[in-house]
Parts: C-alpha cells; structure tokens; sequence
C-alpha cells in the first residue's frame, strides 16, 4: 500500500514538473524589444559640436566582421542621422574632422550545442527478436542557436588619446529583442535609443 | 446513610444498563476510519497571494495556477495525521515598459517577472475534533523544500536563478466528509508559505498565503 501510494505521489510529481509556461509568448514583437544604452558620465556632449557617421553598417558574426548596407541597414543609419540633428548636432562628411564619429554593428554570436540521441541500445527488443536490440552507435545531433543585436557606438573624435591611439566610446546602445530585424520597427528603435539618453541634447 | 448509597449506587448500575440495552452492538462497530489507521490523499487547487517584501519588491498580482497533491496517514487513537505534499506554484506579473537604471547603463524593457516553484514537504496535522465528526478541523505545520526558479525577462532576453531552497507552513483547516464514515470528501485549507531565498529583487524571502480548495479519498 505504502509503494502504490508514494509511486502515485512520484507521477503526480513529474505530471506537475512536465508542464512548462512560456510567460512571453504573448509578448508583441515591439515589446520584446530591449534597449540598453550606456554613456561616460565624465564626457561633456556640450563640447562636440558635429558628427559624422559610417557609411554602411559593420557586421561582426562570431568574431569576423564585413560590412553590409541592405535596406534594413540604410533605414537605421538614416534615424540615426536624423536623431542626432534633433538632439542639436550638425551632419557632416567623415574628411571635415567631425567631433564625434557614429559606427552601426550588427553582431551575431552562433552557439553550437550537442545532444545525444535518447534511445538506448537496450530498449528494444519488444517484436520478440530473441534479446536483440538495436544496433544503434551512439547519436549526436547538433543544433544552433545564434543571437543578434545592434550595436551603435559614438567616439570621441575630438579628445583622441594619443598614447593608445584609441578614440573614446562615450555612449553606446545595444538594441535586442526579436523585431531588430525588422524595417518596420527601426524608427521606434533608433528613437527609443536617444529618447533615453537625455543628456545627448544640446541645443 | 451506608443504605442511601448503595441503594444510589444500585439505581444508577441499572439505569446505564437501560441505556445501553437498546444499542445493539454489531451495528454500532465504529467504521474501519476509526479503528485503524488509515491513508489519506488529497488533491488541491490553490489561490495564492503574495505578502510582504516579496509582492512589495517583485510580485504583488495573486495567482490562481498552483496546485498540490499530499498523502497523510492517519494515526489511529491519535489527532494526528502525518504525511507528505508536492505541489506546484507559480507568480508572475507583467510591468510595462520602464527605464532602468544600473549604474551607468539605462536599460528599457517590457518586464515580465515570474516565480515558479515545485514545493516538496513533509506536513502535520492536529485534528481539533474526534475522528466521529464528519467535520474535522485541523491546524498544520510543514517543512520541506522548494525547488524554485526565478526567471526575469527583459522584453525576450531572460535572467534566470534556480536553487532548491527550505520552506515552512503554518495551516487551519477542515476536512468535510460527504458521508461520516464514506471515503471522500472536501478539504479547505488557508496556510501560509513562507520561503527563504535571496536573489536580484526578492530581499526578505517569498512569503505567500494560499487558499485552497481540495478533494480527498481516503481508504486502509
């Protein structure tokens, strides 16, 4: 009696444990989107006056990285040139010495994952095939996950330091989430960016 | 005097025999709930609505999704009954966008906070009234685990802890039996769940009180 009851308990336990939710699956795209955006809280925006900014958008995938300009890309670069003159800045051309440079990034990180296929060799055998089972070797079976985000940065291109020869980021955005690739959220994106960072303004 | 009492004590000798004499004993056998002990499953569904730091700091929305299944064994010639319950209880509350800050970094995000928890306990209960009643009242204490999962989501990304971390709870209750010596009946119960656990926004632990509402079988 006692083991009928606690094998009971123990299949009611793993009934329970079996059903998972998917708490955002009733998410809109727009609001899977997540904007996270970081500035240098010892850099004075006042001081910079114009920018320029890349003329197509770089595309870092696992490390290696191109440069593409597709419709999608061209739309962003656009907001962002258009954000920027609404926060005071003047557009200008990369050769007259802007103060700040603007770069776009696409990345994408691809993991690779393993799992072994579950049949055991053992298993079989239920045909009556005289205690034969399956002649399985052991499987694996890959699949990918990968992740993309954007990645816009601004440089300081009127303090370079000149020892490292590096330009300073003092502010960056990431944008993630599961509409990013999606022309029609980019406006809502690229404002959303600069709406949050209030300090960017001045004029 | 002597007289008085022994003719007291003779009246009273034959009037408990007249009591007694019309209940015949085969019929009044008490039922096998009573002599033995017996088992005693119940299962419940719960509301449960979250308290203190917790539904200040995290969750405060109830939750109507938990459920619990628990087997006791009724002692015999005891109030007592032990036994064991598994359950399953999950919150969650969805903030619209927001800016957050942290440290530098502004982060702006549809959140989405979730606990769930897969409760493993061990559980006593005194029963207030003899085990005749077909309406038993008890209070219940209880200790045991929580395997828990805290997952907090930031538009799709997810943040996400899991631990196995101790519980406790103090219940009243009461068992109403459909028939005083039938085998099944309903169980109502009010307790509260106290967790210790420590993670991002939850400070002070999960605490929580559930009502619920359950069916039991019982048999020996």
């Amino acid at each position: 009696m006692l083991k009928k009851a606690s094998l009971f308990i123990l299949m009611a336990g793993f009934g329970m444990m079996s059903c998972s939710k998917d708490p955002i699956s009733d998410l809109s795209t727009e609001e899977t989107l997540v904007y996270i955006t970081n500035h240098d809280k010892a850099a004075n925006f006042n001081q910079y006056k114009t920018f320029s900014i890349v003329d197509s958008v770089l595309v870092v995938e696992n490390g290696q990285a191109g440069t593409a300009l597709s419709e999608l890309d061209r739309d962003v670069l656009i907001r962002i040139i258009s954000n920027m003159e609404k926060l005071g800045y003047k557009y200008v051309s990369p050769k007259s010495k802007p103060d700040i440079g603007i770069n776009a990034s696409w990345i994408t990180n691809t993991y690779l994952n393993v799992v072994s296929q579950p049949v055991s060799s053992y298993y079989g055998g239920y045909w009556g095939g005289g205690g034969y089972g399956y002649g399985y070797p052991n499987y694996y079976q890959y699949y990918q996950t990968s992740e993309s985000y954007w990645l816009i940065s601004m440089l300081d291109f009127k303090n370079p330091n000149t020892v490292d020869k590096t330009f300073k980021v003092v502010w960056d955005a990431q944008i993630r989430g599961a509409g990013i690739g999606d022309r029609q959220f980019v406006d809502t994106m690229v404002d959303s960016i600069f709406g949050q960072s209030g300090y960017l303004k001045i004029n | 005097m002597k007289k008085i009492i022994i003719i007291a004590l003779f009246v009273m000798g034959a009037l408990t025999s007249y009591a007694q004499e019309p209940a015949p004993k085969l019929y009044t056998l008490p039922s096998p709930f009573e002599r033995y002990t017996h088992y005693l499953a119940t299962a419940r569904l719960m509301g449960a609505v979250p308290l203190g730091s917790f539904s200040n700091n995290y969750i405060d929305k109830a939750s109507f999704q938990n459920y619990s299944i628990s087997i006791e064994w009724v002692l015999r010639n005891s109030p007592i009954s032990v036994g064991g319950e598994i359950g399953s209880t999950y919150f969650e509350k969805r903030i619209p966008r927001a800016l957050y800050q942290n440290g530098d970094e502004a982060l702006s995000a549809v959140q989405t906070r979730t606990v769930s928890q897969y409760p493993v306990e061990i559980f006593g209960n005194y029963h207030i009234l003899p085990r005749t009643s077909s309406i038993q009242p008890y209070v219940q204490l209880s200790g045991g685990v929580s395997i828990l999962d805290y997952t907090l989501f930031y538009g799709n990304l997810a943040s996400q802890d899991q631990k196995v971390r101790p519980k406790y709870g103090i219940g009243v209750g009461s068992k109403f039996l459909f028939k005083r010596d039938g085998a099944f009946g309903v169980d109502v119960r009010v307790k509260y769940d106290g967790v210790s656990y420590k993670h991002e926004y939850i400070d002070k632990g999960i605490s929580s009180v559930n009502g619920s509402i359950g069916l039991f079988y019982r048999w020996w």
